[in-house]
Order: structure tokens, then sequence, then C-alpha cells
């Protein structure tokens, strides 16, 4: 009875100490998400498989699956973000520039860190942010004034923040960016502005820059003769979604952007490497061990800033390192990851720009499909048969599940003149004449053989990822504003809500107090599902 | 101290930062600028307003009067800052080219307007069909009177041109605007319906009937659910003489703000 007294003033003390967040490990990084609790990369994983072991919620149950709490900010642009999360806090980054720190398990705002931007940025495609990457006690951020930053996970204070290049140019950071070992590594968007694409890695410590590659070669590099005269200077081949990585290879898969100008390619003859190819890195040097080009000499913008899925498979009897990805450009690729030998390209939805791939992995184009003065019409569309949104990959059903834009858009070719940090097009695109003709949907795939295992048609394009969980569901998000679970084995829908907004970001998941969340963002707010 | 670090400052931002309007109406004239403003209206405007600004998720240029204001200096200040809260960007532009886009854009209005002319017809004949025998008011609001299930005509002069008016009415499917989209349902007890599309998504479908009575249905349940490309509006080529048409269209071109007493938009 006297004890009481004493324990009852420590008790919050010993909670605070309990409470206290440890700091992540490189090791950590390597587990997510096989440790399943914590969400510690844009992907969860550096494999971008985003699958989680979590299984609390499942097939059974996930018809009770409700609310558990909203967050909600004055936002008026699209909130791409994916949370991180770490021992029951949740980091994520609010557009244009704000990071905050909340409780995962009630939503309550811990922290804030508010960056003070220039009036004007420049970005083609609304002022966005897709999240954070986490080492130690830090978080990292790409800025859209084109700068990389460090903030203590703890405080939000600034710890360190370097420049990439001036923003005044065109440049600017949306992806996440990506920790390997020491080094925090972040690539410049701004390909519809004439900007010569580069990726920077940084000291997770000091923010100094260990190397640089350019995803437009200058002159005496690999690549520079696929770029007419001075074109290279002004190229674009961007960056904007965050990379996979092979620990055991030590390699960095990166997505790359479209060539500038998009709709105009006369004054960049070439194959304009590398524009829409994946590039392997070698982490520590950033020197490129090998690239392929999915769509040589683009006149459609159609970037390779896909979700680089890696897995190790048995492909024609041999088991392999393989890279698959589903491409803007309506065909799904699988790559040796090792080598960045071209296996195999399969249609995966309507495309009328190519009469196939060649053994080569060079695509044969269907002559007359150039844009045009005119116009012409062209499936995919600009934004393709996939986007940036995550595909899923489920070691449960060994599936790849992709989000699947089926129609076409009208394209323009017009004149183009390069005036730094303004639109660098080259005329343009319109979707207005052919939406009647869009759809989209969820589409399971054998990674393989790119064999079409289930369909979930949607009623609009979406624009929104997936989640794949060790419970046999696949959450997806509609651009009608609905969240829902699909059965991942058969593609039928458990549950679904309607949160109100366009889905446009890839949902998550995470553990906190014993419970299985699920979070997305959509509209103005982020929203955590759980079971009751 | 502070004030001198302030304009120290203010000097060292990039000149494309500090550049602030020079003018209060446009000084751009020569048909140079106008190439030039239509080539960048094409890049940074037709996205959304489209090539010729009528169609497009975005406001549609091609009309006389603009809600947030006509004059250059609005109509300039508008396109470089964006409308906050809507999708409406601001183009990071120098003012001259901001000005020739402004050039071109301005087309679109004497488009609009200027072409929307009588011509043979007979207004007032044109009013009586309107309310009487054409029974355009059935579906279409001129001011405060009229139906809900067609678009708004109240401002019809100044939005189409007489050619625009009069192809609508010989062949009222050719362009038919997302929103007015007709439906053609079967629900499983078999009954009829036809109206617009006022909201449709993966599962439900909401219409306003021909009654203008507002319906939902489950898509799953339907027997059947057709979005048609035909209009709900009846082709007036076989109902009304070639006169009388051109009665319609002299009306319909009066239709303006300067005679509307109240009405918006």
């Amino acid at each position: 009875m006297r004890l009481r007294t004493p324990l009852a003033i420590l008790a919050p003390v010993l909670l605070c100490a309990v409470a206290l967040p440890a700091e992540v490990t490189l090791q950590d990084l390597l587990d997510d998400p096989r440790v399943g609790a914590d969400w510690l990369n844009y992907h969860g994983g550096y494999a971008g498989h985003r699958h989680s072991l979590l299984d609390q919620i499942d097939r059974s149950n996930v018809e009770a699956l409700r609310l558990e709490w909203a967050f909600q900010e004055r936002i008026s642009e699209k909130f791409e973000v994916t949370p991180l999360v770490h021992e029951g806090i949740m980091y994520i980054t609010v557009p244009p520039g704000d990071v905050y720190a909340l409780d995962a398990e009630t939503g309550a705002r811990l922290w804030r860190y508010s960056r003070r931007l220039p009036s004007k940025l420049i970005a083609c495609c609304g002022l966005v942010n897709r999240g954070l990457a986490v080492l130690g006690d830090r978080l990292f951020m790409a800025t859209l004034d084109a700068y990389t930053i460090a903030l203590d996970s703890k405080t939000g204070r600034l710890l360190w923040e370097t420049e990439l290049i001036d923003y005044s140019l065109g440049y600017s950071g949306t992806h996440a960016p990506l920790v390997v070992k020491d080094m925090v590594m972040v690539g410049t968007a701004g390909g519809e502005y004439g900007i010569r694409g580069f990726i920077d890695a940084f000291d997770v410590e000091t923010g100094e820059r260990r190397w640089r590659f350019y995803t437009v070669p200058g002159p005496g590099e690999f690549g520079h003769e696929t770029w007419a005269g001075d074109s290279w200077k002004t190229g674009g081949a961007s960056i904007w979604i965050t990379p996979s990585y092979d620990p055991e290879l030590d390699l960095v898969y990166w997505g790359v952007g479209n060539p500038g100008p998009d709709w105009n390619g006369d004054v960049r003859l070439g194959d304009n490497l590398f524009s829409d190819s994946v590039v392997a890195l070698e982490a520590d040097t950033g020197k490129r061990r090998w690239h392929f080009q999915f769509t040589p000499h683009d006149v459609h913008d159609w970037d390779a800033t896909q979700v680089m899925v890696l897995l190790d498979k048995e492909y024609r009897g041999v088991e392999r390192k393989l890279l698959v990805t589903a491409n803007r450009n309506g065909f799904i690729y699988l790559l040796d990851r090792q080598t960045g030998e071209f296996l195999r390209a399969t249609q995966f939805v309507k495309q009328t720009w190519a009469v196939g791939i060649s053994e080569d992995g060079r695509p044969i184009r269907r002559p007359g499909m150039e844009p045009s003065a005119e116009g012409i019409e062209v499936f995919p569309t600009v934004a393709g048969g996939t986007n940036w949104m995550s595909p899923a990959y489920s070691p449960d059903t060994g599936m790849l599940y992709v989000s699947c834009r089926e129609g076409s858009s009208m394209y323009y070719k017009g004149d183009t003149e390069y005036r730094p940090g303004t639109r660098y097009w080259g005329s343009m695109f319109v979707n207005e004449p052919t939406m009647h003709n869009w759809w989209g949907a969820v589409r399971a795939f054998d990674p393989i053989s790119a064999e079409l295992l289930w369909e979930h048609k949607l009623f609009r394009p979406a624009w929104a990822g997936l989640l794949s969980t060790a419970g046999g569901l696949v959450f997806a998000g509609t651009s009608d504003g609905f969240f829902k679970a699909l059965d991942s084995g058969s593609g039928e829908e458990r549950w679904r809500i309607n949160v109100g907004g366009t889905v446009q970001a890839s949902p998550m998941t995470y553990e906190v107090a014993g419970r299985q969340m699920v979070a997305v963002a959509a509209g103005g707010s982020l929203f955590a599902f759980a079971l009751p | 101290m502070r004030n001198l670090l302030n304009l120290v400052l203010l000097l060292a931002l990039p000149a494309v930062l500090a550049e602030a309007r020079t003018h209060e109406t446009n000084p751009m004239t020569s048909p140079e600028d106008f190439a030039e403003g239509r080539r960048l209206y094409r890049i940074h405007c037709g996205v959304c307003h489209g090539m010729e600004g009528n169609t497009g998720r975005g406001a549609r240029l091609a009309r006389r009067n603009y809600r947030h204001g006509d004059s250059d200096a609005e109509m300039f200040d508008l396109i470089e800052a964006g409308v906050p809260g809507t999708d409406m960007p601001g183009v990071w532009l120098e003012e001259d080219d901001i000005w020739r886009i402004l050039l071109f854009v301005r087309t679109f209005a004497a488009k609009a307007s200027d072409n929307c002319v009588a011509g043979q017809g007979d207004a007032a004949a044109g009013e009586r069909l309107f309310s009487g025998q054409g029974s355009c008011l059935a579906c279409h609001t001129v001011g405060p009177a009229g139906g809900r299930l067609g678009p708004d005509m109240s401002f019809a002069g100044e939005l189409f041109t007489a050619d625009q008016i009069r192809r609508a009415l010989l062949e009222p499917a050719a362009d038919v605007a997302d929103r007015y989209r007709t439906v053609r349902l079967v629900t499983a007890g078999g009954e009829r319906v036809e109206g617009v599309v006022l909201n449709e998504n993966s599962y439900r479908i909401y219409i306003m009937d021909r009654a203008e009575d507002l319906r939902w249905f489950d898509k799953g349940e339907l027997r059947s659910l057709e979005t048609p490309t035909e209009s709900l509006m009846p082709a007036y080529g076989n109902l009304l003489t070639e006169a009388q048409i051109e009665d319609l269209v002299a009306y319909m071109c009066t239709l303006r703000e300067d005679r509307m007493e109240g009405g918006t938009e």
C-alpha cells in the first residue's frame, strides 16, 4: 500500500522509456518487411515487392475492417505519400514540403517540419512528394526546391541539407530517397523542363556528395552518341520513383524517365540513353554495371519510372536473379538483374505503337504512330499502361499484381525551343476526345510467363498502387474514391470503403499495439484501418 | 540592418522571381506574338482547356465574360498566379510570354460572341418557338425558367456560334458534354428508365430521368445499362421548318448576359 504512490509517479517515466523507439539499423532495412511490424522503406523492402508478412487481417475477417483514424490537412495538391512506420511512430510527407511524425496507433501529431519553399516552384504534375527514407535516428527527404535534407526523427530538427542543383532551371525532388549502407540516394525530377537528369548519393551523416551518375551521358561517356548535337544538355531522363536494391549484388536499380522534349524527338535523334531505361548502378561508386532501354527514342512520354520488382526464381530450368517490371509502354519485361540480359516482354494492356518486341528487347515499331501536327490516337494513353503506382508481388501466390490503365490519347507534335525553367514539350497530348474508352483493372500475372491469372475490373484507370499481405489480400485504391481489399488468389472483392477522394498513393501496412493497420493516402487525408 | 539584409536578398533573387507585371493592357499585338502565344497556349493550357478553348476539364475559355475578371490585367494575373484551391496552376513564364498567351486566348471570346449573329431569322418568333412548339424549355433553362435535363442556355449567345447552335438543333448527338451523357437502363424488374448521368462509379449510377427525378441504381443488379451516343434531345430537322430553325438560332444568339436580369451560372 505504501509503495503505491512512488510507483504511480514512476509509471509514466517507465512508459516513456519504453516508448522511446530504437534507432533503425542497416539490418532492420535488410530485414524489412520480413520482420513485419515496421515499414521502413517506400516499397516495404529493398526488393520492391510491397508485400507484408502481417496476416492478422485476412480473407476471413477483412469484411470487418474499419476506419481506425484519419489524418487531415489542408492539402490542395495530390497526396502521394507512402508512410514509414518504426516502433509505433509514423513518418509522412505532406505536400508541398512538410514532414510529420504521428502516433501510428491514434494518428495524433507529434511534430511537424515545414520547409520554406520558394513561391514559384517548377513541377509538371503537382507539388507532390512520395515519402521518406530512414536510418538511425534520421529521416531523409528530397524536396521540391531540389535539395536532399536530413531530419532528426525524434524532433523534426533539420540536421543537414544539400542542394542537388538550382531548382529554377526546372529541377525538383519528389521521390522517397533510398538508404543503402551509409548513403542516401536521390534522383532529380523535371523531365518536362529540359533538365539533364542525374542521381546523387550522399553521406547520411554529413550530407556530403559521394557520387553522381548522369542519366544523360556527357561527352566521352558511354551512350553520349545516342543524342544528336547538343540535345544531351536538355535531354530530361528524370528520376521520380524510389529504386530497388539487391544487397548481395550490391546493385541499385533505377527506372529512368522520358527524354525531352517529350512529343517531338527531331532535335534529339538517336536512342537517347538512358531515358526510358533501367540502369543498374554499383552502390558504392555509382558506376553503371548495365542498362536496358525499354523505349528507345521515346516520343510518347513513356517514362520507365515504374517499380523494379526483384525476384529469385527459376527461368527455363535455371535459378536466376530476375527483375520484372510492367512498363508504361504497355509491356511487362523480364530481365536478368545480374547482367541486364533481356529474357522476355509481353503485352499487358492494349497498345497500338509496336508490332512486338524483338529478341534483343527492342520494340518493333508500327509506322505512323508518332505524334503529328494534326494529332494521332495511340494506345496506351500518355499515362501509359501503368505508371508510378506500385505493383505488388506475393511469395505466397507467386503472383505479380499490377494496376493497369486501358485507353488511348491524342498525341500532337509541334515546334519547340528550350528556355531554362519552362516547359520543354514539343507540343502536347489531349485526352478529352478519347477518355470514353478509358478503363482500368487490377491484374495478376505469373511474373515469369506474364500469363494473366485474374483480373479485377475498375471503372476508371487508377492512380493508386497495390499492397499484398500474407493475409491473402491485395489492397487497391481507385479513382472514384474506393479503397478495397481483393482476394490475392482470385481477385474477388472482399471489402471496400469510399474514402471520398481519389486514391493517388500506394498503401502500406504495419503493426502497432498488437494490431495490424493498413494505411493509405487519399484526397487530402491519410486513413488507417484496422479490425475492431 | 534587417532591412538592408532584406534588400540584399531581394536584389540577389533571380530576375525571373523579381519580375512583376509592367503593363495594364496587353502590349503584344503582332502576328508573331500571336503565333508564339498559340504555341505557348498549346503547351501550357491546352491539356485542360482544349486546343480551341472549348473542351476539357478546365473552364471554357470560348466566352466573353470570365468569372475572375475580364480586363487584361486581371486575366494576366490569373494566368500568372493560377486560381488557389483549384486545379488551375500559375505558369512560370516571362511577362511577355503571358501577354502572348492572352493575345491568343482573346480570340476564343471573339469566336464565341461575334459569330453568333441572328442572320435571316426572326428572334421574336424564335423565342415563341423556344417556349412553345419547340418545347425547348422543357429541358433547357433560360434565366429562371425551364428544365434541368439539358444544359443551361441562358448565355448561349456568348458560348456558341450560330453554326454550333444550328448544328446542335439538327444533330444533337454530335457534341454532347460529358455531364449530359444519355443513359438507358432496364431494371431487374423490367422497368425501362432513360435520363442523363449525374454521377457514376464502379458500383452505382445516379441519373436524372425524363421527369427530372433523381434516381440511382446498383449496376450489378441491372438487366442492362447503356450509355448510347445519341442525345435525349430530338433532331429538330424533322420537327421544324428550315425557317423556324433560323428563328431559333436568331433568338438563342440574343441570349447574353446583358439581356439577363439576375441569372447566375
